[in-house]
């Protein structure tokens, strides 16, 4: 698509967001939608990570904090469970960790080429409240 | 469901009248408009026969002729039949939305009452305002009379909402001169007006929900030059013929025939004078009279002005001696856009007739039946010269020393 | 080709007037034309409006006109403007007056030796659609001095024109413009 010529497109300054016929795309997982290659779905930022966040699910209370705040709609929520992060549109911006109210935090940013495995294992302990 | 409104085979109206009315009958969704002197009529009339029930449609007031192009954008991307109307300072306010409402291709028919631009005010006719837009993108078709501003609105509806053709059509008419000059109009009753641009067909509407589209996007580098040339393409290969085709089925249900390029009394023409609007008429009733003194006289009348019809203006002009370009609009320091456009168009065909240019009638002076016969006298003296015996420009109709340049 | 210019103040009903007579005029299967040249387009501000008829379609829209009609239906205006420009000999006016004929040529010494007749628009309309509106009392003239139609057409014809209107009024209008007719001088 990026070295189409100028009758290789559709008229107008029209993009499409599916390819064919979509119905009951609201109540549609975004995995299952039929996005077309100009959509912004299909084309990936990962790259641009130097950190990225890391999830621990045995601290999660499912507040859905980061799913609202996360600005590139990259938690993955399902039936208001947070079950991961979509690797593919996350730029490691951070915003997740910040707003997460667990303690330890559930997310917590590491450098891009952290083992994940590696991460959960130095996952810190419950800090003690100060009186 | 709307009213059906009786009308009589003739009906007096004037220019203003005659677009509303076509606006009425092919049922116009939505109309955002911004009146203006001389336009305000049309809208003012289609929110009239709104309000009396003889339209489906809605009319949106907005605040700025800026945004009645823009709430006409949005519509039309919707999926609605959109149209407004504007003049002058208006058209000005909307140059902006023009280039957005052709390139997003959108059909939306824009008629346009001619006025000159200020400064000074003036809200008489010229055609500084239709000389504004002819780079936007869009089809341009000009009326010369009421009759013909009715007409014009049913071809233009028919050929944007084509579906290989998806632009947005100018009608243009000469404020005052037309617009709110009364004549004779033969009628089309709603029925058969209706059928001969049928229902809306939306293409890549945002009211389709299992088709989500994404309008107005923004293209860098990478992809505006393919857009652009693609706009360009298609208002050079595909327009033409649709316009045809739908002049061709306009005449075979009316007997009204309109061509790409109108040519009076050209067949065996030596000197001719291209001009539009209203002088065109006023020209052709000079020719003839010429013609009664023996000169070989005729008129070229420029219908569609973009796209530009090339190959239509150089066949008009065979064997032709000279010709005259008339420019209603001031061209603030070079030839008129008419002369350069007839030069450009006109220096590699098998003419070589003598082309001069004259500036005449700016905010709305009288092009009287004496200046044309001046100019026809220009003529037959370059004819038999064989090169201009005057200058290249001249003003005429302008008080004060002669002005003549080039 | 028959030309007529009307002399008028904007809001006197001079472009209401014109594209009345070209509506009906039209219906008897002539060419029609009506326009008007509105100056500074105050209400009150002198202007002109023109009709054109002829048996062929008319292409002239040049607005220069030398008249066979000249109309006048605002009393000061044979003063303040020029009522006589690019007249011709054969020139016929009717213009709103209190005054004979005979004193207003006096007092306007231009239309001496013209076609003039007079009658008081001004008054019709006041005592019959109870406005100073002298539009369609001044088609009443044109028809008695004109020929152009026989009455009985002309009102039925004025009535379908104005049919938006109240029936009051519309009947007013009628009884002006019958009364026009009868007292043109």
């Amino acid at each position: 698509m990026q070295k189409s010529g100028w009758s290789e497109f559709e008229i107008g300054a029209m993009l499409r967001s599916f390819e064919g016929a979509t119905n009951n795309i609201a109540i549609t997982h975004q995995e299952d939608r039929p996005y077309s290659k100009s959509n912004s779905f299909t084309a990936s930022v990962a790259d641009w990570r130097i950190v990225k966040p890391v999830f621990n699910k045995e601290y999660c209370i499912d507040c859905q904090f980061c799913w609202i705040y996360c600005p590139d709609i990259s938690i993955i929520s399902r039936d208001k469970k947070m079950i991961g992060i979509d690797m593919d549109h996350c730029k490691g911006c951070g915003i997740c960790v910040e707003v997460c109210p667990t303690n330890p935090k559930s997310l917590l940013m590491f450098p891009e080429q952290q083992d994940e495995e590696a991460a959960l294992s130095e996952w810190p302990a419950k800090e003690k409240k100060e009186n | 469901m709307a009213d059906t409104m009786e009308l009589r085979d003739i009906e007096v109206w004037d220019g203003n009248m005659a677009a509303a009315q076509a606006l009425r009958q092919v049922q116009v969704d939505v109309v955002a408009a911004y009146p203006i002197t001389p336009s305000t009529p049309v809208v003012e009339n289609y929110a009239n026969f709104l309000a009396n029930g003889y339209i489906d449609g809605e009319f949106v007031m907005v605040e700025s002729e800026h945004a009645a192009m823009s709430g006409c954008i949005g519509a039309s991307a919707a999926g609605g039949r959109v149209a407004t109307a504007t003049s002058a300072q208006g058209y000005a306010l909307m140059v902006e939305t023009l280039y957005q409402a052709s390139g997003m291709r959108l059909p939306i028919i824009l008629n346009v009452i001619n006025r000159a631009l200020a400064s000074p005010l003036n809200v008489n006719g010229d055609h500084s305002d239709m000389y504004l837009g002819r780079d936007s993108g869009w089809i341009q078709f000009d009326a010369y009379n009421p009759q013909q501003a009715y007409d014009l609105n049913f071809v233009a509806f028919k050929v944007a909402e084509d579906h290989d053709v998806r632009l947005p059509v100018m009608v243009h008419q000469d404020g005052f001169m037309t617009s709110h000059t009364a004549q004779g109009v033969k009628t089309l009753s709603d029925e058969v007006a209706f059928n001969f641009v049928g229902e809306f067909q939306p293409m890549n509407d945002m009211l389709d929900l299992d088709h989500p589209v994404t309008h107005g996007v923004q293209t860098e580098e990478d992809w505006h030059f393919e857009h652009k040339a693609r706009q360009h393409n298609d208002l050079m290969t595909k327009v033409f013929p649709k316009i045809q085709a739908a002049f061709d089925a306009y005449e075979a249900l009316t007997g009204r025939k309109y061509n790409i390029v109108e040519c009076y009394d050209m067949d065996d023409a030596e000197v001719a004078v291209v001009c539009m609007g209203t002088s065109v008429e006023t020209a052709v009733e000079v020719a003839k009279e010429q013609r009664a003194k023996g000169i070989k006289a005729g008129v070229v009348g420029i219908r569609v002005i973009r796209p530009w019809p090339f190959e239509q203006i150089a066949q008009a002009f065979q064997g032709c001696k000279a010709i005259a370009a008339l420019d209603r609009s001031s061209p603030n320091g070079a030839p008129g856009m008419l002369y350069n456009e007839l030069a450009g168009t006109l220096y590699n065909a098998a003419t070589r007739a003598v082309l001069t240019g004259y500036v005449y009638g700016l905010g709305g002076r009288d092009l009287t039946k004496s200046l044309l016969n001046q100019i026809y006298a220009d003529l037959v003296a370059n004819a038999a010269a064989g090169k201009p015996t005057t200058a290249l420009q001249q003003l005429i109709g302008v008080r004060g020393p002669k002005l003549e340049f080039l | 080709m028959l030309e007529i210019r009307w002399h008028s103040r904007a809001g006197q009903g001079a472009v209401t007037g014109a594209k009345g007579l070209a509506d009906v005029v039209s219906t008897t299967g002539k060419e029609v034309q009506a326009f008007a040249f509105y100056g500074s387009a105050k209400r009150g501000a002198a202007m002109t409006a023109y009709n054109r008829v002829d048996d062929k379609p008319i292409l002239n829209h040049e607005k220069y006109m030398n008249p066979d009609y000249v109309l006048v239906i605002d009393p000061a205006l044979v003063y303040t403007t020029d009522v006589t420009m690019n007249d011709k000999p054969e020139t016929v006016y009717i213009i709103t007056t209190h005054m004979s004929t005979d004193e207003l040529v006096a007092s306007q010494p231009k239309l001496a030796g013209k076609n003039v007749h007079t009658v008081d628009c001004i008054k019709i309309a006041q005592e019959t659609i109870g406005k100073a509106i002298p539009n369609t009392p001044m088609l009443g003239a044109l028809m008695k001095v004109s020929g152009m139609y026989e009455m009985d057409f002309f009102k039925e014809s004025m009535v379908r024109v104005l049919k938006k209107l109240p029936k009051k009024i519309i009947d007013a209008n009628m009884e002006a413009i019958q009364r026009a007719y009868d007292e043109v001088k």
